[in-house]
């Protein structure tokens, strides 16, 4: 029993870290209708740039301070992947708006690629392994017979938390309005006054704040990042957001915390589990677009030939 | 709203252009020449591997000044009264400019600093900027009426030869050329050449001219292919790496059928591939293996292909009732699945290790293996495997070709430009579509049994999807849906990082910066089939 309750609470927690990233997807998705392939690479980013900032922003005196070193680090991510995601959006997607879909599809995959590339040629030894600092504490405490880290409280908090206040931003402000409002039909929505590009630049940034987050997250909790992390992350994510519904927030992260906690109940109870670990999400993903595209919530898109 | 922006800066300059420089552009074309030309013959860097001395036309950067020689001549198009004189002027000037600008960017970067570039660097960019200025201030063009015009049959013909014959020579030239800063100043140039060339309807005329001598032009295509082993002297090199682009080649042809023409985007094709490598080595009775079983080739290249085809249905048949995009993702995590699995399948793909030592062919007592004397000439043993990639593309193509014109490749591109349509008329779309993947799958399938033997080793790192990503670009690259397209993407994507090893490293980050900027200013690539570059620029202005 302990077993099983250990690993849900490991799948939750890997979960929480999907679900953050998952979030980016659904919100451009439910937008324009892109599968921004890069957005792994935002995560990716943005863990790297967290460790940039720990490594050479922060005098060294306070690296053990977390008050000081986990607002520095998560902000020097959040910017650089708020900048990066705004920067693909304009430089590369914006302009193909209107072309036929498989070319901003295309394009996605290009600047996910040239992103891990640009990171592994121009990160100071970004074509090894980096150690990431363990901001938080390591330690972990005991509630009958299973083992949590601080780390992993800390993680599923930080993704529910964030995903609360982004819903509360969609549907509380006039900026959230507005965002529903486009991904509902985005020609009414500029008839009506909305600055749609704002919109679209909007969802891009939140969702690249996101990713910037939860690749802090993954650094701190697994102590190691390196350029390739945001392909399986990216592809994590995706399925989560087709898992819960596209282009609807509680649906993205419901659907991390599923692929999460199948992945840890796979690796821990099938035969060579870990060996398989990864193939669990692709299954995932192809089990539900073949049964049910529309997600467990069902998606909040208007489909659009 | 920067677009806009964009777009009024690229106004204003034109009109400044227009105005400032077009009384005079004769007098500032000519004066660009000059310049450039002077920057061509004179010295360009002051520094030579430690050798103090200024360097000459055969110096360093070496070729990068004849080029740039090469490129004045189009540029100077403004002055005449050419159609298409502007594109053709601006063309060849944005190339001497960027021949001259490049070089002398490396001289610095090579020499430490801007003291190491000498005067005629400085001249030639120069010379490249007022081209520029003098190409910009051209006048719009009317379009070039070349490719109306017929001529006597045989005239064609030669023409048709002539061009095959010049290809030909450029690829050979570029084979030799090794230094990388070079390389990349040949590939420079080649490319703003052949813009302007396509600029005066050149390349318009010649492509009239294939449709309308196909025999012509196949048989002469062929005998270059067939030609190529007897031109290398017995060195290997070269020959290995077009096999393996005529076997990439044909594989991407296959991915033009499911992409091209079906407009079905698949992201995890490499796995077809696989297949038929995996099933091939398999059979093979190789080295290191895991089964027992030997087939004869041909049965293997049949069961390798089959296989991978009903793999394609298999995995078609539930997931092509889905969106354009999840498709793309769909068949991306069957990639993925393939590899995962292929990678932990110990007791049949040996995991990691994978499958090696498979053994060359023999077809009777023609050995794969060993070098063969043809016509007096030594065939190093890569050009049978280059003769065998030869046929399965010629084969490839032919079907391909066929399908295109078919009555099945006509429903294609109807479900391609719009499904429900496609359905109301009665086309069968569900059927159609699992067709188009069961036959990309199948000559993947063909082409993986055929690598498998060339590479004489299977592995699952051979097959990620950072390959099924390279397979796709060839053809996006080339063109959607046309054979030439594919055949100029595979080789361009093989080709230049074998040439340019100094650009190793950054190879994939200048491949996903070429994706990015091909779909942003050329989405139906470098060969486009006519209905695509109408499809894709319907909402521009036909040329006046």
């Amino acid at each position: 029993m302990a077993r099983l309750v250990q690993q849900l609470i490991n799948g939750t927690v890997l979960g929480a870290t999907i679900g953050l990233i998952a979030l980016g997807y659904t919100m451009v998705y439910g937008i324009i209708q892109l599968i921004n392939f890069a957005h792994g690479e935002i995560f990716m980013i943005g863990a790297f740039s967290g460790l940039y900032a720990y490594n050479h922003l922060i005098p060294e005196a306070l690296r053990q301070n977390v008050a000081v070193t986990l607002p520095l680090v998560m902000l020097a991510a959040i910017v650089a992947s708020t900048t990066v995601a705004v920067l693909a959006e304009r430089l590369a997607y914006r302009p193909l708006r209107n072309a036929p879909r498989l070319a901003p599809l295309i394009t996605a995959i290009g600047v996910s690629i040239a992103l891990q590339e640009a990171i592994r040629l121009f990160y100071p030894g970004g074509k090894n392994r980096q150690s990431f600092p363990r901001i938080i504490s390591g330690d972990t405490f005991q509630i009958g017979g299973v083992t949590i880290a601080w780390t992993s409280v800390f993680t599923v908090v930080t993704a529910v938390v964030l995903m609360l206040a982004l819903e509360a931003f969609v549907n509380r402000t006039r900026l959230g309005k507005a965002m529903r409002a486009t991904s509902q039909d985005p020609e009414t929505a500029r008839l009506m006054g909305i600055d749609t590009d704002k919109v679209i630049v909007v969802a891009f940034m939140l969702g690249g704040a996101l990713a910037g987050v939860a690749g802090v997250i993954q650094g701190v909790r697994f102590t190691a990042i390196d350029f390739h992390i945001g392909f399986l992350a990216g592809i994590k994510a995706f399925t989560a957001a087709v898992l819960g519904g596209i282009g609807n927030i509680r649906g993205a992260v419901l659907g991390g915390f599923v692929i999460g906690i199948v992945e840890a109940l796979a690796t821990e109870y099938l035969p060579r589990g870990s060996d398989w670990k990864d193939v669990w999400a692709f299954v995932v993903l192809v089990v539900v677009l073949t049964f049910r595209p529309q997600g467990l919530l069902g998606e909040q898109v208007a489909v659009r030939s | 709203m920067s677009d806009s922006r964009a777009a009024r800066v690229r106004e204003a300059l034109i009109t400044g252009a227009r105005r400032y420089v077009g009384p005079r552009r004769p007098p500032v074309a000519l004066a660009g020449a000059v310049l450039a030309a002077a920057g061509s013959f004179t010295p360009w860097a002051t520094f030579f591997f430690g050798y103090p001395g200024k360097m000459t036309l055969a110096g360093f950067p070496g070729g990068a000044r004849t080029y740039v020689l090469v490129l004045v001549a189009p540029a100077l198009a403004c002055l005449t009264r050419l159609p298409g004189r502007r594109s053709a002027s601006i063309a060849g000037a944005a190339g001497a400019l960027a021949v001259s600008a490049g070089n002398l960017i490396a001289i610095a970067n090579r020499g430490g600093g801007l003291g190491a570039v000498a005067y005629g660097a400085w001249l030639a960019t120069a010379g490249g900027l007022l081209l520029v200025a003098a190409a910009v201030s051209c006048p719009p063009d009317t379009a070039p009426e070349l490719a109306e015009r017929r001529r006597p049959a045989p005239v064609e013909q030669a023409a048709v030869a002539v061009s095959l014959a010049l290809v030909l020579a450029f690829v050979w030239y570029g084979l030799g050329v090794d230094e990388p800063t070079r390389f990349a100043s040949f590939v420079a140039t080649v490319a703003f050449a052949a813009g302007a060339v396509a600029g005066l309807g050149v390349t318009g005329w010649l492509e009239a001219l294939y449709q309308r001598h196909r025999t012509v032009t196949l048989v002469a295509s062929a005998l270059a292919a067939v030609a190529f082993p007897f031109t290398q002297d017995g060195t290997a090199q070269w020959i290995r790496v077009f096999t393996y682009i005529g076997i990439l080649a044909a594989a991407a042809i296959g991915l033009n059928v499911v992409v091209g023409l079906a407009g079905l985007l698949d992201l995890g094709y490499i796995a077809f591939f696989g297949v038929g490598a995996y099933v091939a080595a398999l059979v093979s009775g190789a080295g290191v293996t895991t089964s027992h079983i030997v087939l004869p080739f041909g049965v293997a290249m049949v069961l390798g292909a089959c296989v991978a085809a009903v793999f394609g249905v298999v995995i078609g048949a539930p997931t092509l009732r889905l969106r354009g995009d999840y498709l793309a993702i769909v068949t991306l995590a069957f990639g993925e699945i393939f590899r995962i699995v292929v990678n932990n399948w110990n007791s049949v793909t040996r995991g990691p290790n994978g499958l090696s030592r498979i053994p060359h062919l023999a077809l009777g007592s023609f050995d794969f293996g060993e070098p063969h004397r043809v016509l007096g000439v030594m065939l190093p043993h890569f050009s049978n495997y280059y003769f065998l990639g030869l046929v399965l593309l010629a084969w490839v193509i032919l079907v391909f070709t066929r399908l295109n014109d078919s009555r099945i490749g006509r429903a294609w591109v109807a479900i391609r430009e719009d499904e429900t349509a496609a359905a109301a008329m009665g086309v069968n779309t569900v059927r159609l579509k699992l067709l188009a993947f069961a036959i990309g799958a199948f000559l993947a399938g063909l082409a993986g049994t055929v690598n498998a033997h060339f590479g004489t080793q299977v592995s699952p790192e051979q097959y990620t999807f950072l390959d099924s990503v390279t397979l796709l670009a060839a053809v996006v690259l080339g063109g959607m849906g046309t054979v030439p397209g594919a055949l100029i993407g595979s080789t361009a994507l093989i080709l230049i990082p074998e040439k340019l090893r100094a650009f190793q490293d950054p190879r994939l980050l200048l491949f996903g910066l070429a994706l990015v900027l091909m779909m942003r200013f050329r989405p139906e690539g470098l060969w486009p089939s006519s209905r695509m570059k109408a499809e894709l620029h319907h909402d521009e202005e036909p040329a006046p």
